[in-house]
C-alpha cells in the first residue's frame, strides 16, 4: 500500500490526503557499511540512530560495494587476495502496489573468493563480476547463490593480467582487452564472450578504458574519445559508441555513476568538473564546472532528482541533475586536497534515506546532512579512518 | 480483493480533484503524454491548441521504461500530464518527484470499471507464498477496449477544458467527432470478430495486454508474461501454457510489437502454431507503421487475428 501512496504523492499533499492511516506495519531501516583506511575492518551502523550493529574482521582493509539489491555487501580486499561477502540482512521485494521489507541481522558470509589482486566489482541482474587484476580474470558469481552460501564461481580469462573489469549481461560477459604491448596501461577496448567464454564479437574499440556503471537498462563504460553504451540485444549484448560533445572542451571520463531512478551517468571529466550524460538526448552531455577539485561524488537513490558532490574545499554540494546546475552547497570539513597520493585519506558520501552522509578520516566523524533541508543535523563518532562507506536500506510493508 | 476495490477508489478520488489549472492561458497548452497511444487521443482532442510531449514513443514499453533528466524538464514545463494509472507507469512517481510539477497529474483511467489480473497468475503468486494479501492485481490495460478508449478521451476533453476554458468548446467538438469515429471502429472490431468461429477464438500473445480486449470482444488470450513485461516468464510458465494450449486447442500465436520475439517463437515451434504476425498492445507504431494512430492500432490487430485464423 505505501507504494501506491508514493505514487500519487503528489496529488495526495496537495489535496490533503494522508497516507498514515494505512501505514500501522510499515518498516523504514537503513544501515551503513565503513570500512577502514588501515585497519582490517567492517563497521555496520545503524543510520537512523548512529547505533552501531556489528562490526566485522575481514582479511585486510577493504573496498565495500553494494549489490544492486542491497542484500549483499562485497569486502573487495586488493591486498588480501580475497573478497568476502557481507549479508546486510534488509531485503526489499516488490509486490506491484506495495513493497515489502525484511530485516534481519548483518552477517559476515563464509563465502569468500579467492584470486590476485581483486579491484573491480561489478553487479548487473544479480550477477556480480569480480575482476583480479593480478592474474587478469574475471570470476562471476551469483549474489543468490552467494547468499544461500553455494556460489559457483565462473572464471573468464583475458590474456594478460591487467586492471581490467568484466559485465555480466546474462550469459554474456563485457570484458576489457588489455594493451598487449604495456599491459600496464590503460586498456584498449571491450569484447564480449558467450557463456562458453568464446568471443562473439570484434573488439570494441575504447582506448584509455577506465570507469563503468549501470543505470535502468544501459551500461555505461568511459573511454579517450566517449562512451561505449551497452544494453541486451536480441541474441547478444549491443554496444554503440557515444563520442563526446564537440561542446566539451579537451577531457575524458575517467569515473561514472549510474543515476537511480532517473536514468542517466554522472561522470567525472578533468579533475574541476563532472558531465551528466543522457545517451538518447540530442545534447548528451552536460558538464558542470566545480569550485575546487572533486574529492567523490553519489547519486540520491530516493531523491532522483539530486546527485552530490565533495570537493577538497571541503563543501558537498547538491547537484539538480534535472536543470544541470548546482543548486546548494555546504562547508563540511577542512579542506582534504587532492595532492598527494591517491588513496590518501579523504571523505566519502553515501545517502541513507532521508540523510546524506560524509565521512571525514582525519576526524574519525561521520557528518549527517538531511536530506530535505540540505543542512547538516548532527555528527557520529567512528573508530579509526573510514575508508568506504556504502548505505542500504528502505522502506516496505511486514508481514 | 477488497484492497484493490480501496485502490481503485482512492485514485478515483485523487484524479478528480484538479490543481494546478491556470486560469489564464497563453500560447499551446502543454501537454505531456506517458505513451504513444495517449498521445494520439491527446492529439485529436486537442488539435492545434495543444504542444504534446511524448515519454514512451512508438513501439516503447511503458512497463520497463527509465525516465530521463528531459523527461523530468518536460514535466516541469507542462500545464497538464495524461497518464493511463493503474500502476502500468511503474516510472511516474520518482517523475513526478524528479520533475516538482506543478501541473495535474490526470489518470485516464478514471471512470473506467477496472478487470483484475488473469487467475492464474493470481494463484502463482499465491502458491510463491502470498496467499495472504494481493499485488497489484489490477490490469491496467484498459485502452484495449474501444468503450474504455472513449472514457480516455472524455477525461481528457475535461482536463484540456479545465486548464484553457477559452478552448472548452473545440475540445468538447472534437472529443465528440473523435467519439464518433471510435463507435464506427467498435463496429467494425466487433464485426470482424464475430465473422471468427466461436470454436477458433483462442489466441496467444506474449504478454497479458488484452484482458479488456477480451472481456469486451469474446476472444481468449493466453500469454506466459502476466500483466508487466518486467518479469520474465519462468520455465514452467512456458511448459504450462504449452500444455494449455495444446489441450485448449489454440488457434493461432502472436508476437506483440513491445516485446521480445523469442518466447512466442519457442511456443509457437513447440506447438506447432504458426507465427500469426505481430500485435500492437501497449505502443503504437511510428508513423510509417500499420498502426500509428490508435484506431490503425485496432482496426490492425483485428484484421491480423482474423487473417491468422480464417484467412484475410
Amino acid at each position: 500500500m505505501f507504494r501506491f501512496f508514493r505514487t500519487v504523492s503528489a496529488a495526495a499533499l496537495l489535496t490533503g490526503l494522508s497516507a498514515t492511516a494505512s501505514l500501522a506495519d510499515e518498516l523504514t531501516a537503513w544501515r551503513l557499511f565503513i570500512s577502514d583506511h588501515g585497519e582490517p575492518v567492517v563497521h555496520v551502523l545503524d543510520a537512523l540512530n548512529g547505533n552501531e550493529l556489528a562490526t566485522f574482521n575481514t582479511k585486510a582493509p577493504a573496498g565495500l560495494y553494494r549489490s544492486d539489491s542491497g542484500k549483499t555487501v562485497f569486502a573487495v580486499q586488493r591486498d588480501g587476495n580475497i573478497v568476502q561477502a557481507i549479508s546486510s540482512g534488509i531485503s526489499a521485494s516488490d509486490h506491484g502496489d506495495h513493497g515489502d521489507l525484511k530485516v534481519e541481522d548483518a552477517k559476515l558470509l563464509d563465502t569468500a573468493i579467492a584470486g590476485t589482486k581483486p579491484v573491480h566489482f561489478v553487479d548487473h541482474g544479480g550477477n556480480v563480476a569480480l575482476f583480479f587484476d593480478g592474474e587478469g580474470i574475471a570470476r562471476i558469481v551469483s549474489e543468490g547463490d552467494t547468499l544461500a552460501g553455494s556460489p559457483s564461481i565462473r572464471e573468464v580469462k583475458t590474456a594478460a593480467p591487467h586492471h581490467g573489469v568484466a559485465i555480466a549481461f546474462g550469459d554474456h560477459v563485457l570484458l576489457t582487452e588489455p594493451n598487449k604491448a604495456k599491459p600496464e596501461e590503460l586498456l584498449v577496448g571491450i569484447r564480449v564472450v558467450d557463456a562458453e567464454g568464446a568471443r562473439v564479437s570484434d573488439l570494441h574499440s575504447c582506448p584509455d578504458l577506465h570507469g563503468e556503471a549501470a543505470s535502468g537498462n544501459l551500461v555505461a563504460i568511459a573511454c579517450a574519445k566517449g562512451l561505449l553504451i551497452a544494453q541486451a540485444g536480441e541474441k547478444e549484448p549491443s554496444i554503440e559508441f557515444l563520442p563526446y560533445s564537440d561542446k566539451l572542451p579537451e577531457g575524458k571520463v575517467t569515473m561514472l555513476l549510474g543515476g537511480k531512478g532517473l536514468q542517466y551517468f554522472l561522470g567525472n571529466y578533468g579533475p574541476s568538473a563532472v558531465v551528466l550524460i543522457d545517451p538518447t538526448a540530442d545534447d548528451a552531455f552536460r558538464r558542470i564546472e566545480l569550485p575546487t577539485r572533486r574529492v567523490h561524488f553519489a547519486v540520491d537513490p530516493v531523491r532522483p532528482k539530486f546527485a552530490y558532490v565533495f570537493t577538497e574545499d571541503g563543501k558537498l554540494h547538491r547537484l539538480d541533475v534535472v536543470s544541470g546546475e548546482i543548486v546548494k552547497s555546504l562547508a563540511l570539513t577542512e579542506p582534504y586536497s587532492m595532492d598527494g597520493h591517491w588513496s590518501d585519506p579523504r571523505p566519502r558520501v553515501a545517502v541513507a534515506g532521508d540523510a546524506i552522509f560524509v565521512t571525514d578520516p582525519l576526524k574519525s566523524t561521520l557528518h549527517v546532512i538531511d536530506a530535505a533541508s540540505f543542512e547538516k543535523n548532527r555528527d557520529i563518532a567512528i573508530e579509526g579512518k573510514p575508508f568506504n562507506i556504502v548505505a542500504v536500506g528502505g522502506s516496505g510493508e511486514t508481514h | 480483493m477488497l484492497k484493490s476495490l480501496r485502490l481503485a477508489a482512492l485514485v478515483s478520488v485523487i484524479t478528480l480533484t484538479p490543481f494546478g489549472f491556470a486560469g489564464a492561458f497563453a500560447g499551446p497548452l502543454k501537454v505531456v503524454a506517458s505513451f504513444s497511444i495517449i498521445e494520439d487521443f491527446a492529439k485529436n482532442v486537442g488539435g492545434d491548441r495543444i504542444e504534446v510531449t511524448t515519454l514512451v514513443g512508438p513501439d516503447g514499453d511503458a512497463h520497463v521504461y527509465e525516465p530521463k533528466p528531459a523527461d523530468a524538464m518536460a514535466m516541469n514545463k507542462a500545464d497538464v500530464v495524461l497518464v493511463n494509472g493503474l500502476h502500468f507507469e511503474g516510472f511516474l512517481q520518482r517523475l513526478v518527484e524528479a520533475s516538482a510539477t506543478k501541473a495535474s497529474i490526470v489518470e485516464l483511467t478514471k471512470g473506467v470499471e477496472p478487470i483484475k489480473m488473469k487467475e492464474e497468475f493470481a494463484e502463482g503468486e499465491a502458491e510463491g507464498g502470498h496467499a495472504d494479501h494481493h499485488h497489484g492485481d489490477i490490469d491496467p490495460h484498459a485502452f484495449q477496449s474501444i468503450a474504455n478508449a472513449k472514457i480516455y478521451v472524455k477525461n481528457i476533453a475535461d482536463a484540456f477544458c479545465a486548464a484553457d476554458k477559452d478552448g472548452c468548446d473545440t475540445y468538447k467538438a472534437n472529443a465528440e467527432a473523435y467519439t464518433q469515429k471510435l463507435t464506427e471502429t467498435d463496429k467494425d472490431v466487433k464485426a470482424t470478430i464475430a465473422s471468427i468461429p466461436e470454436d477458433k477464438r483462442i489466441i496467444i500473445t506474449s504478454h497479458d495486454a488484452f484482458g479488456y480486449f477480451e472481456h469486451e470482444y469474446g476472444l481468449a488470450f493466453l500469454a506466459p508474461e502476466g500483466i508487466s513485461t518486467e518479469a520474465e516468464a519462468s520455465a514452467a510458465d512456458v511448459a504450462a501454457l504449452i500444455k494449455q494450449v495444446k489441450e485448449d486447442k489454440a488457434s493461432a500465436v502472436f508476437v506483440e510489437n513491445i516485446t521480445n520475439a523469442r518466447l512466442i517463437e519457442q511456443i509457437a515451434s513447440e506447438t506447432g502454431l504458426k507465427v500469426g504476425g505481430t500485435l500492437y498492445s501497449d505502443a503504437l507504431s511510428p508513423a510509417d507503421g500499420p498502426a500509428s494512430t490508435y484506431i490503425d492500432m485496432m482496426h490492425h490487430n483485428v484484421a491480423t487475428i482474423k487473417g491468422a485464423i480464417v484467412g484475410s
